[in-house]
């Protein structure tokens, strides 16, 4: 499925709401037309503001390919993301953050941004992670932020009940393709567990050009890992 | 700051002789060993991705004081929120889930754990009763060690940055050329930084940011170094 209505891109202002339910034993691909651009904010506007929340049914499977955001000069916005999965349900979902409009020499001058993500099970939480980024005010290039990198990429893997084993060695198998996808001083690369039933893959990078690709390979391991297939891409960018 | 459960252990007492010891002098030297660097739970075993980042250039000793007070910002300012909310909570294991899950990175992740069980448990054979529980990271196990002992809630928390801060600049020790003055101008001036992270504005609501993708990139890749001094 092919999300549309964001390919216009974001104003100030708006408030976008999506809620997916993923019924049991069901599998979902969910991607975008194009980037999501985020424009610069209005006085007197409110933050645009994006919530989206997943449901997965038990044994279901979510592939979640957003292309990524694109917050331009002087653009406020929110970013929700809710993912709830059942007994055996299966996750893969990426998202990429751009620095701002590179070809216009952009880069981080967005007034403040809020990426707000969770991942859960019934019983608990595999992942939080809540940014605020107020460039002009924390800098992003920074050794304890983004170093010299401009673009942030994540892979989120994960089915509710596989045992850590099996994580620990997804985790390998990811950091050895990691490594190859590394290129000092470019694009860096590493893979995690999560604290259980997933892994994570994230990516710094000085230029898109090096992301898609390499989002792929992890992508396609954690497939072939998870349910023995290569993933099917989305028919427009690869 | 605001009510939190009152004290397990009464610190107030007489002596033999009948002079009155004031609870918070007590209560200051309990705080002062907790926090120590010599207290041993195996926090010198650990770099928490500082290792890598030495090891790729892109920590020098004299990028180090502008790094900690960034990090301050980020993960410092979760950390201070997490010893607050352990410090007021009557479920710090719960708390120690949540936390979890914002650590995306395993080796600092498990690092952060380790330490919080042996520093629970120390406590706990320390007293002779187990206050705390023992399966929770070191900045839960600290805000509710805080909490028991009576120890005032914002004292606590800037203690925990403090060691913290500490204990980060002495791993750098052993991992550049940074000398004793230099390490101890560095830790005396983000104090500044380290109390602002303790009052950030986002430790009193219920929101909790922290963006660290570098640091937690250095954590990932620790364990593919060729050699490695630390754990983590």
């Amino acid at each position: 499925m092919h999300l549309n209505n964001i390919s216009g891109g974001v104003l100030a202002g708006d408030r976008l709401a999506l809620d997916v339910t993923v019924q049991p034993g069901a599998m979902a691909q969910i991607t975008t037309t194009g980037a999501t651009r985020l424009y610069r904010h209005r006085a007197g506007a409110r933050d645009s503001e994006q919530s989206t929340t997943f449901s997965v049914g038990e044994n279901a499977r979510l592939e979640y390919l957003p292309d990524p955001l694109i917050p331009y000069a002087g653009s406020r916005h929110t970013q929700r993301t809710r993912i709830r999965l059942d007994s055996g349900a299966s996750l893969f979902w990426w998202e990429v953050l751009a620095p701002g409009r590179k070809a216009h020499g952009e880069s981080f001058a967005f007034e403040r941004l809020r990426i707000e993500s969770e991942v859960r099970t019934q019983s608990r939480p595999l992942l939080r992670e809540d940014f605020l980024l107020e460039p002009a005010k924390r800098p992003l290039g920074v050794t304890a932020r983004m170093l010299q990198y401009s673009y942030v990429a994540s892979l989120y893997v994960c089915q509710e009940g596989k045992p850590a084993a099996f994580w620990r060695n997804l985790e390998d198998a990811l950091n050895a393709e990691a490594a190859q996808h590394t290129r000092s001083g470019e694009t860096m690369w590493g893979a995690s567990t999560l604290v259980s039933d997933g892994v994570i893959v994230r990516g710094l990078s000085t230029s898109n050009r090096f992301i898609p690709a390499a989002l792929v390979h992890f992508w396609r391991l954690g497939r072939r890992a998870l349910t023995g297939e290569d993933p099917v891409p989305p028919r427009k960018i690869y | 700051m605001s009510s939190g459960r009152g004290p397990v252990f009464e610190p107030l007492g007489y002596d033999g002789g009948g002079l009155v010891i004031p609870a918070n002098d007590v209560s200051l030297l309990r705080l002062l060993q907790l926090a120590d660097s010599a207290i041993p739970v195996g926090g010198s075993a650990h770099s928490f991705g500082l290792e890598t980042m030495a090891e790729e250039g892109s920590l020098t000793p004299d990028r180090l004081e502008s790094f900690l007070h960034d990090h301050l910002q980020e993960a410092g300012a979760l950390e201070a929120a997490f010893v607050r909310r352990a410090w007021r909570a009557r479920d710090r294991r719960e708390l120690s889930q949540e936390l979890s899950a914002r650590k995306p990175a395993r080796e600092s992740r498990e690092a952060s754990l380790k330490l919080g069980r042996r520093f629970a448990e120390l406590l706990n054979a320390v007293i002779g009763a187990p206050v705390l529980d023992t399966d929770v990271h070191y900045s839960v196990a600290f805000g509710g060690a805080g909490a028991v002992l009576g120890i005032a809630e914002d004292a606590v928390v800037l203690a925990y940055l403090h060691q913290s801060m500490a204990g980060l600049i002495s791993a750098c020790q052993r991992l550049m050329p940074l000398g004793q003055l230099a390490a101890s101008r560095i830790l005396w001036n983000v104090k500044p930084a380290i109390a602002r992270a303790a009052h950030s504005e986002t430790n009193q609501s219920e929101e909790v940011w922290c963006f660290s993708p570098y640091p937690e990139l250095a954590s990932m890749r620790h364990g593919s170094l060729e050699t490695r001094l630390f754990i983590s």
